[in-house]
């Protein structure tokens, strides 16, 4: 592989949109009749003019509410899809002019789907992903080797992947996905479904293999604790335009004036949230408007919390 | 290209394969019922008729080539539109064509171990107990190694229309009627059904120039050795038909299916 060759950035986007062209449908059963020969298109935007650098080893996070552009970036970047402005490179190669070539160079791992043969054990897989991919023996048994140190990986060598757990499969999957030593890997929500003791397996196991491997990370993800955790960097997009892309530090101070004010009030159990912009309203005050009403047997205040930011973010 | 490649997805298609006993076995089951219903449908037939030879096929032909027919039938029958209806339902499909190989040639060669494991499991069996119960009705000689080829070929045509087929529904986006549309014909046109002999001479004129007799109607004349098969001036042109078309659907099926990837748009995730 090419990936310690050069310095130059693992992907670069430049001005990058993609439109799709979408069937206006009408209501009814003749409606549906009428579309039959429709030509009545419209056209979607679903990624406006985004540019983007991503540097090697880099793990950025790749945040957007549903129906942002995520996916179709990552298609776009996979050279599964086509822009339809713009240029983009990944690791010197332009994906959609050159998909097999770029496949050889990228990992993917979708959190809902598998890459892995259904009745077969992983090591079966792990067989034919070397082939496929043309790794070198010792390569290949040096990876294992790196992925023993990492992982248990005996437990679920031997098993067929249809007999496994979720956290295992996505555990597996991972694994898939970085044996051809790709200098790029997409992770589309790899913690999904996972409780809380296998989401942060997965991290350490995504952070062990970023930092042996230098492998740049793309992670999309809805679990703010996956990018707390992982991303030094991130990206956020909103109906397909980038809104933010800073570290992940400028984003707390960007926000540096917001805090969680937690109340536990007399009577009740729960605690009561509430997010203050210390700028327009005084942490203090607030807790004073409270008490004329309630009773309060607790009080914390806390630094607004990444899930707050992005919800902010997202909210405009 | 590489072999290794392509040997490692055979050799993983015969592992999943052979994971699936009980769906071989239950294959062999509903065949032996289908065969019964042929047995006595075609008696029925020959019956009524009130001759022993009809279109120069005696009973016991028909029977040998019907049931050849239908072992062929489960040995390259494939569901490729299923699963890539599937696949593009699901977004899976991405995964595919993510591999760092043609996703068609990565599709043939994923299908190609169930191949190799019915050819043994199937229709080997099915061909020996035809031979032994009819005595030497079929020749045992170079004709089975022309057989093999002409074979091979017919999987590459029917993997071709398959892919058509599958790459057809990539725009419409609906698979069920489209795909009946395609088993209706090829079972009526490729002899798979009914012999092709039992045509009518005009119907029979088109038929013979289609892909579809490329699949099932002359590898099974080659090795039963009909129609002029069994000298060479019969058996070339007859496997020079069936390379011309897989020829053909192969650069028609590359064109389609480049021009159909760029328009798909894979379903959420």
């Amino acid at each position: 592989m090419s990936k310690q060759a050069s310095n130059e950035p693992a992907i670069v986007m430049e001005h990058v949109s993609k439109n799709f062209k979408v069937l206006n449908r009408r209501e009814g059963l003749s409606g549906s009749i009428k579309d039959l020969f429709s030509r009545d298109y419209k056209t979607l935007q679903a990624v406006s003019d985004v540019s983007l650098t991503v540097g090697r080893g880099e793990i950025i996070g790749y945040l957007g509410p549903n129906g942002a552009g995520k996916s179709t970036t990552i298609k776009m970047i996979t050279g599964v899809l086509e822009p339809s402005e713009g240029k983009i490179m990944v690791n010197g190669v332009v994906p959609y002019q050159n998909r097999t070539r770029n496949s050889e160079q990228i990992g993917v791992v979708f959190g809902q789907r598998s890459q892995l043969w259904w009745s077969l054990p992983l090591i079966e897989s792990f067989n034919l992903l070397r082939d496929i991919y043309l790794v070198e023996e010792k390569e290949y048994k040096d990876m294992l080797e790196l992925y023993r140190s990492l992982v248990d990986l005996e437990p679920i060598l031997h098993k067929p992947v249809r007999q496994m757990s979720l956290g295992q499969r996505t555990l597996s999957d991972i694994l898939a996905a970085f044996l051809h030593n790709p200098a790029i890997v997409f992770l589309d929500e790899p913690t999904i479904g996972l409780d809380v003791a296998m989401k942060s397996k997965i991290r350490d196991l995504i952070l062990g293999l970023n930092a042996q491997k230098k492998t740049t990370v793309i992670l999309t993800t809805h679990d703010m604790g996956d990018v707390d955790a992982l991303c030094k960097r991130v990206v956020i997009i909103d109906k397909g335009k980038k809104i933010y892309d800073n570290d992940m530090d400028h984003l707390k101070t960007f926000f540096g004036s917001y805090r969680t004010l937690r109340m536990r009030l007399d009577g009740e159990d729960e605690w009561t949230e509430r997010v203050i912009d210390e700028n327009k309203t005084d942490v203090m005050k607030e807790i004073e408007k409270t008490q004329k009403e309630h009773k309060i047997k607790d009080i914390q205040v806390q630094e607004i919390s990444t899930e707050e930011i992005i919800k902010k973010i997202y909210e405009g | 290209m590489n072999l290794k490649r392509f040997a490692a997805l055979t050799k993983a298609g015969i592992q999943e394969s052979l994971q699936y006993r009980l769906g071989t076995a239950v294959t062999l089951f509903s065949n032996l019922i289908y065969l019964a219903l042929v047995y006595f449908l075609w008696k029925a037939i020959y019956a009524s008729s009130g001759k022993d030879v009809v279109r120069g096929m005696t009973f016991e032909d028909t029977m040998i080539y019907l049931i050849l027919a239908t072992a062929l039938f489960n040995f390259l029958e494939q569901f490729i539109v299923w699963d890539m209806s599937r696949s593009i339902q699901s977004g899976k499909i991405i995964l595919d064509l993510l591999k760092p190989m043609k996703y068609r040639i990565y599709t043939f060669w994923s299908y190609s171990g169930a191949h190799v494991v019915q050819f043994f499991l199937t229709f080997t069996p099915t061909f020996i107990i035809v031979c032994l119960l009819t005595g030497g009705a079929i020749h045992i000689g170079v004709n089975l190694l022309f057989f093999v080829l002409s074979t091979v070929l017919a999987l590459v045509v029917n993997f071709n229309i398959e892919m058509l087929v599958a790459t057809l529904c990539l725009y419409t986006e609906s698979t069920w009627g489209i795909n009946i549309v395609k088993e209706t014909i090829v079972l009526l046109l490729s002899g798979v059904s009914i012999p092709l002999a039992f045509f009518p001479e005009t119907i029979r004129g088109i038929v013979s120039i289609l892909p579809f007799r490329a699949v099932y109607d002359i590898p099974l004349t080659i090795l039963l050795q009909k129609n002029g098969a069994d000298q060479l001036s019969g058996l070339l042109p007859m496997l020079g038909m069936q390379l011309c078309w897989v020829v053909i659907l192969t650069i028609a099926g590359n064109l389609f299916f480049n021009h159909a990837v760029r328009k798909i748009t894979v379903n959420g995730g």
